[in-house]
């Protein structure tokens, strides 16, 4: 028994490496360093208020990201999930248990955060249906217009509140609500990291390179991508209820198609398919948002947004033009960073690095990075001639070369 | 009976603007395998274009009409540029990337006409012509003049693809851009080709949305675009006279639902509803072709 | 551990203690102690679609803030005003207000539109920041909300009056035939609907009654169609999709027909490139200001400000949005002087919640009245609304021949 166990402890101490748990302590610490920071008293409210938007922010994009990044397909209609989360988890609090979340408000918001999860999660499965059918730019339109869709329905639906808007008349304390939303965030990356790192998630992005060799290799294609679409419109819709418990009235215009494009801008710019990438941008975008909200002014607002417009087309051209390939090997982040690591390194150690080729190789196998991307193209065209020498059966027929069909 | 007579005037006038803006999307999407976005944001600019230069001109109908032609020249121009510097670049990537890029043109365009022109929605009345009376029937002057410049226009693109040697080029790229290739079709001048031709019909359509709305402000392409959009891909993405008939039956459904108050608030909803309902019974659109998928 | 790795550690655990930074601030209260003026604050759309009511606010509110600072102050106190910009987007409401309180301000004119004041109430309500509302007009703003009042008629209110006003003038019911156009999805709109139609009875009282909505101005021919006969007509939406659809019928709708609006209208008649006198039939609306004033305190705003702001930028933006915002300065100014007068001390740094305590008191006391360009002897109610005359107000006449 005690065997097996210090056998368990040690199977995990040589698998465990820091780096693939990095993103779980840097944001243990954030919100660790924010309640203690809340807890003395020393938190703005607007701070508060910027921390909850990045916390859902993060939930979003991250939820986003599987779809978009590992199942590789578009969807534009993620703030539809979000509506769906919000609407629901609202009209519980408020019309279906208010005596409930006068009490235990903590209880209640999870509660309403499974509650719109779910139902989402419904909606989720419906989108997901058409999307075994439809590719690419057929899904997404499906999805942008599911989105409007939904928007429509809870502009006039009364029970919603219809033109008014839901009211939220429990607002979550504020001085609490990131915590809650930063912890949800932090189990939302466990999910989906564990999620694209099991042979599930391989499944899933062997699907995204190439969905007919997928099949092939016996992946069941239908089951992964309805799995992914309920997954992600699950978490949307999390992310959805802790919106509506972030705010005292919120309508559905909120959740146009414009915010579904800013989800997916966080997603792009973080990288497509990283995790951390997406947490980042996320970050650093509602960060920004907010922060240049109070000083771009007039006509300058739409600056912001020229901005994230042309370094959305510059990041795409510069990761996916064909044209490019030498001059992305050449000038890459890796690259700047090795370099900066050779500087440094000289700088303060006067000692060369050890610029280990296989060091960079098992880099490569960071499961956060997309190590999957097999080119399953350039496997399936791959000339598989065994070395040994072939010798046919039959001689061949004079004046034919073989094998010059191909 | 009059009521239902006008309305549907009233609807096949906005189904050809929508067809109109459809076509640009279909064309694009047929040719260069790509949805362009942004294409929305072209009736943006031209209706900018021609708000400028309608006002300078200062005449009702001469104004107009050049105003139009000079709209459709500047779209032309920015359809190639947009072409050129954000799509070319990444022909042969992913459609993902390239739909990404899209929606980055379109945020930019958007952006640029805010920063320019402001956020307020601007004015213009392009609609002078007032009404004509057909026995019963009374209708805008201007309604009829968009029905028939967008038959007009149709039936000249449709004759263009068909009759010219660059028309049928287009329809060889469309079909197998390789073997065009290798039959000697330009197929980078093919692709600018129809941006521009998709740009100046985006600038026309522009013309007629400002007659019926009278105003001007930077996000108005995206509504009008999404619908043609969905319009394009009712009628099957890739057929030119799918996106006629889809767009056209667009435009009847949402003036018939204007005109049942219980179900104008959810025009839009029944709009979208009807585009997943047709992909999920026909993935590829009314009139759009199966493709056999290869590996 | 590799290099990469460790860089990685080192410099996100670098940007996390960066980010905290930012975030930390002092906290607590006594956000108001540093003070040394009055410090009123307000969110309100400068961009987007809405810019022009936010513009007004910002204008009328800075010139009054003028002209009492250079009047001496409040008994030596001098008015300090800031705006933030929200776009008429309630998600970004709460951050501007947050902002405003943590800047120390004792005055809030709250939100100039509800919707993105209702995102703040609770806040509003908790903080107890004295709010006085200039343009917000939705029934929600001043409910169970002890500390804000409005300046503005509520939007139940004026749906209620223009009923009474249709009541009043068409008193034999066959003699006119109304048509209703609303925004489906607005607050505004089926607010103002919503109201019209409870005070005209069930059944609107047999009255010949149309209604359409429309959801995006795409085109208003079927609209048109549908209101066509009709020979008045109750609007309440805002002047654009209402100049769109007055353009839209021409031709179509009786010349004799009026077209009635309420403070959404507001505008219509300065609106760059539409000229109103184009429009054959009677523009008029439910209006607590009017901006073509001969005499009183309307007139003098009306001088006032066309004389301050003549560019481009703030052409088309005198209207009733501004007035408010100018009296609601007027009645800070007033009450404060009253509370001063009555024995309260008001200090400049004096802390929001305070200064609350003595203007609510102020303001549901029987004896405070306020004449200002929006209305003379105006008094608020104890829930907050106010009380004052609405007239119909004429923004142009028939072209009758």
């Amino acid at each position: 028994m005690s065997n097996k166990f210090t056998r368990y402890v040690s199977n995990v101490k040589s698998k465990y490496k820091l780096k693939y748990h990095i993103t779980y302590y840097i944001l243990i610490a954030f919100t660790l360093i924010f309640t203690v920071i809340s807890l003395t008293g020393g938190m703005k409210r607007s701070s508060a208020f910027l921390l909850e938007q990045i916390g859902y922010s993060i939930i979003l994009a991250v939820s986003l990201s599987l779809v978009v990044g590992f199942l590789g397909e578009l969807s534009l209609g993620h703030a539809g999930f979000m509506c769906l989360g919000a609407y629901f988890a609202a009209y519980f609090q408020n019309a279906l248990a208010p005596d409930f979340t006068k009490s235990l408000p903590l209880l209640s918001l999870i509660v309403a955060m499974l509650i719109g999860g779910l139902v989402a999660a419904i909606f989720g499965f419906i989108i997901g249906l058409p999307a075994l059918r439809l590719k690419g730019d057929y899904l997404a339109i499906v999805t942008l217009a599911f989105g409007e869709i939904v928007k429509v329905i809870f502009e006039n639906a009364r029970a919603f509140g219809g033109a008014f808007g839901m009211k939220n008349a429990f607002r979550f304390d504020t001085d609490f609500l990131f915590i809650v939303i930063f912890l949800t965030a932090i189990l939302t990356v466990a999910v989906v990291n564990n999620l694209i790192r099991s042979k599930h998630g391989r499944a899933i992005t062997a699907i995204r390179d190439n969905e007919i060799a997928a099949r092939a290799m016996g992946v069941n294609v239908s089951f992964y991508k309805i799995t992914v679409f309920v997954l992600s419109a699950f978490l949307a819709g999390i992310g959805g209820a802790l919106f509506a418990a972030s705010s005292n009235s919120f309508s559905s215009k909120t959740f146009d198609y414009n915010y579904s494009i800013n989800i997916l801008v966080m997603v792009v710019l973080g990288g497509m398919g990283s995790i951390n990438g997406s947490i980042i941008a996320a970050t650093v975008i509602t960060f920004l948002n907010v922060k240049l909200a109070a000083t771009l002014t007039g006509n300058l607002a739409a600056l912001k947004n020229l901005i994230y417009a042309l370094i959305l087309i510059g990041m795409v051209i510069y990761n996916n033009a064909p044209k490019l390939k030498d001059f992305r090997a050449k000038y890459n982040l890796r690259n700047l960073w090795s370099k900066l690591y050779a500087w440094l390194h000289k700088l303060f150690c006067k000692k060369k690095p050890v610029d280990d080729p296989a060091a960079e190789k098992a880099d490569e196998g960071d499961w956060s990075k997309i190590p999957t991307k097999v080119e399953m193209d350039a496997i399936l065209s791959t000339d598989l001639t065994p070395d040994t020498n072939y010798t046919p059966d039959k001689p061949d027929k004079p004046g034919k070369e073989k094998g010059g069909e191909q | 009976m009059i009521k239902v007579l006008t309305t549907l005037i009233n609807g096949l006038s906005l189904g050809g603007v929508y067809a109109l803006i459809a076509l640009g999307y279909t064309m694009v999407y047929g040719i260069a395998k790509m949805l362009n976005f942004a294409h929305g944001d072209i009736i943006m600019v031209g209706s900018y274009t021609i708000l400028i230069f309608f006002n300078m001109i200062g005449i009702p109908l001469v104004g107009l009409i050049a105003s139009t032609l000079i709209s459709v020249l500047v779209c032309v121009v920015f359809g190639i540029v947009i072409e050129r510097t954000a799509y070319r670049p990444l022909r042969g990537a992913s459609p993902l990337a390239v739909l990404i890029t899209a929606i980055g043109v379109s945020y930019l365009l958007q952006s640029i006409a805010q920063i320019v022109f402001g956020t307020a929605p601007r004015t213009v009345i392009l609609n002078f012509m007032g009404t004509i009376t057909i026995g019963a029937l009374k209708i805008n002057v201007a309604t009829i003049v968009t029905l028939a410049v967008a038959i007009a226009v149709m039936a000249a693109l449709t004759l263009f693809v068909n009759k010219t040697r660059t028309g049928r080029a287009m329809l060889a790229v469309s079909e197998d851009r390789g073997a065009a290739q290798l039959a000697g079709v330009s197929v980078n001048t093919i692709i600018a080709v129809t941006f521009a031709i998709g740009s100046a019909l985006a600038a026309i359509a522009g013309a007629f949305t400002v007659m019926k709305t009278y105003t001007v402000e930077p996000t108005m392409g995206a509504m009008p675009g999404i619908k043609a959009f969905t319009a394009a891909v009712i009628g099957g993405i890739g057929s030119i006279p799918g996106a006629m008939a889809g767009g056209i039956l667009l435009g009847v459904i949402e003036t018939a639902c204007d005109a049942v108050p219980v179900l104008s608030p959810y025009k839009i909803a029944i709009e979208f509803a009807l585009l997943i309902i047709v992909l999920l019974i026909k993935p590829t659109g009314i009139l759009g072709k199966k493709k056999r998928e290869k590996v | 551990m590799k290099h990469t790795a460790f860089f990685k550690a080192a410099s996100l655990t670098l940007a996390a203690v960066a980010g905290a930074a930012c975030f930390a601030g002092c906290g607590g209260n006594g956000y108001t102690d540093k003070n040394t003026e009055y410090y009123i604050g307000v969110s309100g759309p400068l961009t987007g679609g809405a810019a022009i009511y936010g513009t007004a606010v910002k204008n009328a509110a800075q010139m009054a803030v003028e002209e009492i600072n250079a009047a001496g102050g409040v008994n030596g106190v001098n008015f300090k005003f800031v705006m933030k910009d929200d776009a008429h987007d309630e998600t970004k409401s709460p951050n501007n207000y947050a902002s405003l309180f943590e800047d120390g301000m004792q005055l809030s004119l709250g939100c100039v539109t509800t919707k993105p004041f209702l995102a703040t109430k609770t806040d509003v309500v908790k903080d107890e920041v004295f709010t006085l509302c200039p343009s917000a007009s939705g029934d929600a703003v001043p409910q169970d909300a002890s500390n804000v009042f409005q300046m503005c008629f509520t939007d139940s209110g004026q749906g209620a009056e223009a009923a009474k006003l249709v009541k009043s003038t068409y008193t034999d019911t066959s003699s006119v035939k109304i048509g209703v156009l609303y925004k489906s999805g607005d607050d505004y709109s089926v607010g103002l609907f919503n109201n019209f139609k409870a005070e005209m009875g069930a059944n609107y009282g047999g009255y010949n009654v149309t209604e359409a909505s429309f959801t995006d101005e795409t085109s208003f021919d079927s609209q048109v169609q549908t209101l066509k006969d009709c020979t008045f007509f109750f609007m309440p939406i805002y002047y654009t999709p209402a100049k769109n659809f007055m353009l839209a019928a021409k031709g179509q709708v009786a010349d004799t027909a009026v077209y009635f609006g309420c403070d959404g209208f507001d505008g219509i008649d300065s609106v760059k490139g539409f000229d109103i006198s184009t429009i054959p039939q009677e523009v008029s609306m439910l209006s607590h200001f009017n901006s073509k004033a001969t005499a009183g305190k309307a007139k003098e705003f009306v001088d006032k400000y066309n004389a301050k702001y003549t560019s481009a930028a703030d052409k088309g933006t005198l209207n009733q949005f501004g007035a408010a915002a100018y009296d609601c300065v007027y009645a800070f100014k007033a009450a404060i002087e009253k509370a001063v007068a009555d024995g309260e001390k008001v200090p400049a740094n004096i802390a929001a919640a305070e200064m609350n305590k003595i203007l609510t008191k102020v303001f549901t006391s029987s004896s405070f009245t306020f004449t200002g360009a929006t209305g003379t002897d105006i008094k608020w109610n104890a829930d907050g609304t106010v009380n004052k005359a609405a007239d119909k107000y004429i923004v142009k006449a028939a072209n009758n021949a």
